[in-house]
C-alpha cells in the first residue's frame, strides 16, 4: 500500500489486531482482531469506543471578515453560533450540489474552525482559499499537523475525564471546550457520528499515541471503520460520495434544515431556491426490509415493480434488519409498494422513519 | 487456523466432506476468518442440481457480499437452515455447525486438495 498515508497511530493499529485498508488516501484500520460486530455492540452496549478519524481535515479561519465569509461559503447560519458552539454545514457549488458536508466550530468573533471529509480535504481547501480571496481572512489547512480521536459511547466522558482539568459535564451537546491536554492545547466537542454520547477530540501529533493509549488504559477500545458506517448508517447520518455528492442539492439530500436561505447570499443559494420551488428530482427516504436480507449501496429499489431508485447506504443492523437510506423518485417517497432487487430477486421493504434505532446523544 | 484433515479443500477455501455419495459442503476457517463477522447467508434451494465450480450459495459479512463454489457437482438434498438465524456459525465453527449444504454427487469435482496440500496452498 505504498503512497498511502499513515496516521500516527499505524503501529498501534497493527499491535491491536488492526486490519488495515486504504481509506481516502491513508492506511486505516477497518477492524481489529475482535471483529466488527463486537465493536459495534460495544459502542452501543455502553462502552466508550475510540476511533481514529485523524484521515479528516481541519481548517482554520482567522481574520476580521471571518464570519462575514463564513455566511458566504457555507450554508448554516455562522452568525447565530456563539463561541464554544459547532454546527454542521456545508459547502455548495454555485449550481447548489455539495463540495463537501462539514462541522463549523466558532473559537471566537474572528476565529473559526471547519472539520472537513479527508477525500474532499484539497477539494474544499482550494475552494476555501479562492473564495477567500475577496474577504480580510486567512484559511490555513492544518490537517496534516492534527490528529482527530473520537471516543463515543455511554462511558466516553468517564474514560475521557482524567485526562483533562476542564469539567467535560460544561460542553453540551455540539458545543465544545479549548483544552489542554498532555501539556498541549487541543479542542474537544461533544459531537460524533454514533448516536452514541461522546466526544471528538482535536490534538497535535506529537500527544496522539500517548493520549490514545491513555484512553485504552481508562478502558476504552479500539474500533475500526466498519462498525464506524454500522454506527452512522443506523443513524440515517449522510456520508459524502453516499447520500451527499456533487449531483445533488440540500433538496435531494434532506438538508434543508443546514441550509438557511433566509440569511443572506451564499455561494449555491439561487440554485437551491430554484431546485426547491421546481421540486426535487430525488428524494431519500429510509426504507427496511420486511423479509430476509441485506440491502446494500447501489442495489436497485422498486416500486410497484418498476425501477425508482437506488440505495445510497444499507446495512445488516443488528438492531433492526436489513436497513437503508435510498434516492426514489419524489412521487415514489410515499406511496408504492417497495422491493429491493437482490441477486435478481425482488425482496419487500417498507418507508421507516430515521434513526433506524434509538439515538443516545445528550441533548 | 484449523484444516482437518478428514475434508478436502479448493483453492476458493471451500471445504467438502465426502461420505459415500453425500457431499456436505462449507468455507474454510481461512475464508471465514478473511471475510470477518459474517451476518447473512443466502442457502440454495433443495433440489436443485448443481455443477461442480457453481456459486451455490452467498455468504455475506459486514462489508462484503462473496459467492459460495460447489466443489462437486450434484443434487441439493440438505440444507443448514440454522445458518439464517445464526450465520455466525460459520464463523465459530466453520467445519462443523457451519456446514452450508449436503448434495448426492453426481461425479463431476473441480480440483481437490488435501489438507497439507491447502496448508501448502494457503503458505504460498
Amino acid at each position: 500500500m505504498s503512497g498511502l498515508a499513515k496516521t500516527p497511530m499505524f503501529d498501534e493499529h497493527v499491535k491491536l489486531g488492526g486490519k488495515m485498508v486504504p481509506f481516502a488516501g491513508f492506511e486505516m484500520p477497518v477492524q481489529y482482531k475482535n471483529g466488527a460486530l463486537k465493536e459495534y455492540t460495544f459502542v452501543r452496549e455502553g462502552g466508550a469506543g475510540i476511533f481514529d478519524i485523524t484521515h479528516m481535515g481541519q481548517v482554520r479561519v482567522s481574520g476580521a471578515d471571518s464570519l462575514a465569509f463564513l455566511q458566504y461559503v457555507t450554508t448554516n447560519d455562522v452568525s447565530k453560533l456563539v463561541e464554544g458552539q459547532v454546527h454542521y454545514s456545508a459547502l455548495l457549488n454555485d449550481s447548489g450540489t455539495f463540495i463537501d458536508d462539514i462541522t463549523t466550530y466558532k473559537i471566537s468573533e474572528s476565529e473559526y474552525y471547519l472539520c472537513i471529509n479527508a477525500a474532499n480535504r484539497h477539494k474544499d481547501v482550494a475552494h476555501l482559499q479562492q473564495q477567500a480571496a475577496a474577504f480580510d481572512v486567512q484559511v490555513n489547512d492544518e490537517s496534516d499537523d492534527t490528529t482527530l480521536l473520537a471516543l463515543q459511547g455511554a462511558a466516553a466522558q468517564t474514560a475521557l475525564q482524567p485526562l483533562l482539568d476542564t469539567d467535560l459535564e460544561s460542553i453540551g451537546y455540539y458545543r465544545f471546550a479549548q483544552v489542554t491536554v498532555a501539556g498541549r492545547k487541543g479542542i474537544i466537542s461533544r459531537t460524533g457520528y454514533t448516536g452514541e454520547d461522546g466526544f471528538e477530540i482535536y490534538i497535535p501529533n506529537a500527544i496522539a499515541v500517548d493520549i490514545w493509549k491513555q484512553l485504552l488504559a481508562n478502558g476504552a477500545e479500539p474500533i475500526g471503520l466498519a462498525a464506524r458506517d454500522m454506527l452512522r448508517t443506523e443513524m440515517g447520518y449522510a456520508l459524502y460520495g453516499h447520500e451527499i455528492s456533487d449531483s445533488v442539492t440540500p433538496v435531494e439530500a434532506k438538508l434543508m434544515w443546514i441550509t438557511k436561505l433566509d440569511k443572506g447570499d451564499f455561494i449555491g443559494k439561487t440554485a437551491v431556491e430554484t431546485r426547491r420551488s421546481e421540486g426535487p428530482q430525488l428524494r431519500l427516504i429510509a426504507i427496511k426490509l420486511t423479509e430476509r436480507g441485506i440491502p446494500r449501496e447501489h442495489y436497485k429499489v422498486y416500486a410497484d415493480g418498476a425501477e425508482t431508485g437506488e440505495i445510497t447506504s444499507g446495512m445488516f443492523s443488528p438492531m433492526a434488519g436489513g436497513v437503508a437510506l435510498a434516492y426514489v423518485k419524489p412521487e415514489h417517497a410515499e406511496s408504492g409498494a417497495l422491493t429491493v432487487e437482490i441477486r435478481g430477486k425482488a425482496v419487500p421493504a417498507e418507508r421507516t422513519t430515521l434513526p433506524f434505532v434509538r439515538s443516545n446523544v445528550r441533548r | 487456523m484449523t484444516i482437518p484433515a478428514d475434508l478436502k479443500y479448493t483453492k476458493d477455501h471451500e471445504w467438502v466432506r465426502i461420505e459415500g455419495d453425500v457431499a456436505t459442503f462449507g468455507i474454510s476457517d481461512h475464508a471465514q476468518e478473511a471475510l470477518g463477522d459474517i451476518v447473512f447467508v443466502e442457502l440454495p434451494e433443495i433440489g436443485r442440481t448443481i455443477d461442480a465450480g457453481e456459486a451455490y450459495a452467498v455468504v455475506e459479512s459486514v462489508k462484503a457480499v462473496s459467492d459460495v463454489y460447489a466443489p462437486v457437482a450434484g443434487e441439493v438434498i440438505e440444507v443448514n437452515e440454522e445458518l439464517e438465524g445464526e450465520p455466525e456459525k460459520v464463523n465459530t465453527d466453520a467445519y462443523g455447525a457451519g456446514w452450508i449444504a449436503k448434495v448426492k454427487m453426481s461425479g463431476e469435482t473441480i480440483e481437490l486438495m488435501s489438507d497439507d496440500e491447502y496448508n501448502t496452498f494457503l503458505e504460498e
